[in-house]
């Protein structure tokens, strides 16, 4: 259990990220964990928390999202469909059984509220949420994610995410570094920088 | 929807080849060809057809309603026939729309859920709150209405739903507007050319007229019995 209180006592930064990898990729497969429990423990918990409510911005909430979306990308990171610089290097520590354990374990959590950190740029992106943009093709995020944010089996959650985590997403299917869903490409690709700041932070306060 | 479709119109066949030296790159308005067959002849599921439309619902809101802005027509209450030979000629290329073509993508609906939506959108209820026009020249858009467009859309603009002529009551005032200029201006591939001839002379005041007479037709339906 060495490696997994050095894990557990540091804060997931991505300056750290090397240094948290080695383990990882060292560690045998025997002690990563012959159940998902271990696995959220020694690994998932770090950086996204136990109870899936990460508390750094740049790492994904994952309380409360549906679980066939979860598993789906836990699949895409495996396949390498979805590249990130931690999670891909992750990823391949974690025995694929794991995978629907882990979206079990995660989506049912109870997802933590968010906090809009600038009221104006919020309300700004209410009606982008709410009614898209019409003249560059945007559809409402609410189409597809509810009103609420609180998403489906096959879109996920929003609601209360963290702004530069939503912020980094949108990005990434914008330049086309995240291309696992056709309709969320052309979505980023449609949004303008300023757009994508003030969705996000509305969507910080669902 | 389990009719067969293939009997589709000679004439409008005929007539378009006819016209088709005008615009080189006019295609058949309503040729059968492999997919829209292929949904045509599927048996549509509404209630699988009210999930699928989620990932419309973005841009033509929450009941197929549209908007009064005209950039998102209303689909509530449109014909079976006519949602699918649209979807599938946008998705095809055969009519041009780019806004919408990346969310009609194969990897985003399946033939069967082309099928499930156009059954979904038939059946919902379309109420009477559509745009309209400034209602300043009626009497010129009736007029021109039934000489010219009554034939085909119905006196009460119900369409027909086995001529794949859309139902044009409950539809937005600027999205007519829209469409039918682009009609009449050759720019809409997909366009029956009977229709192109129809209106080829209007002038904007003639289709601003029409389209507002269109946009105040009755939105209850007679049952159209195929």
């Amino acid at each position: 259990m060495g490696y997994a209180n050095i894990i557990l006592s540091l804060t997931c930064k991505r300056a750290r990220a090397a240094f948290l990898l080695a383990p990882f990729i060292l560690l045998p497969v025997s002690l990563l964990a012959a159940d998902a429990q271990d696995t959220v423990t020694t690994i998932c918990a770090t950086c996204h928390g136990a109870d899936g409510n990460s508390t750094d911005p740049v790492n994904p909430k994952l309380a409360g999202m549906g679980q066939e979306y979860l598993l789906r990308q836990l699949n895409a990171f495996a396949s390498g469909k979805r590249r990130d610089e931690i999670m891909s290097a992750i990823i391949a520590s974690i025995d694929s059984n794991d995978f629907p354990k882990l979206a079990a374990y995660y989506g049912p959590k109870q997802p933590s509220p968010g906090k809009v950190q600038n009221q104006q740029l919020a309300a700004k992106g209410r009606p982008l949420y709410e009614d898209g943009n019409t003249d560059s093709g945007v559809p409402a995020c609410a189409g597809c994610h509810q009103s609420d944010g609180r998403g489906n089996a096959r879109f996920p959650r929003l609601a209360g995410q963290h702004q530069a985590y939503t912020v980094k997403q949108l990005n990434d299917y914008k330049s086309g570094r995240r291309a696992t869903d056709p309709l969320m490409t052309t979505v980023g690709k449609r949004l303008t920088a300023d757009e994508i700041k003030a969705v996000a932070e509305y969507i910080a306060g669902l | 929807m389990t009719r067969h479709w293939l009997g589709l119109p000679i004439a409008t066949l005929a007539c378009s080849l006819a016209i088709a030296g005008a615009d080189t790159s006019r295609i058949d308005w309503n040729a059968a060809y492999p997919e829209k067959t292929a949904v045509l002849g599927l048996h549509g599921d509404a209630g699988r057809g009210a999930e699928a439309f989620v990932i419309c619902q973005g841009c033509h809101r929450v009941g197929a309603l549209g908007r009064a802005d005209g950039s998102y027509p209303r689909l509530a209450g449109q014909h079976a026939s006519v949602l699918i030979k649209q979807l599938t000629d946008v998705r095809s290329g055969r009519r041009t729309n780019p806004k919408m073509l990346p969310f009609a993508d194969h990897q985003v609906i399946s033939v069967q859920e082309i099928a499930d939506i156009a059954a979904y959108l038939q059946a919902l209820p379309v109420p009477a709150t559509q745009g309209q026009g400034a209602g300043n020249d009626l009497a010129r858009g009736a007029r021109l209405y039934q000489a010219d467009c009554a034939v085909c859309h119905g006196t009460r603009g119900e369409g027909n739903v086995d001529k794949f002529y859309p139902r044009v009551s409950g539809q937005h005032f600027r999205y007519l507007l829209r469409e039918n200029r682009l009609i009449r201006d050759n720019q809409r591939r997909n366009a029956n050319p009977e229709m192109i001839g129809v209106i080829k002379n209007y002038t904007d005041d003639d289709i601003a007229a029409v389209a507002d007479f269109m946009s105040r037709l009755p939105v209850e339906m007679v049952k159209q019995v195929p």
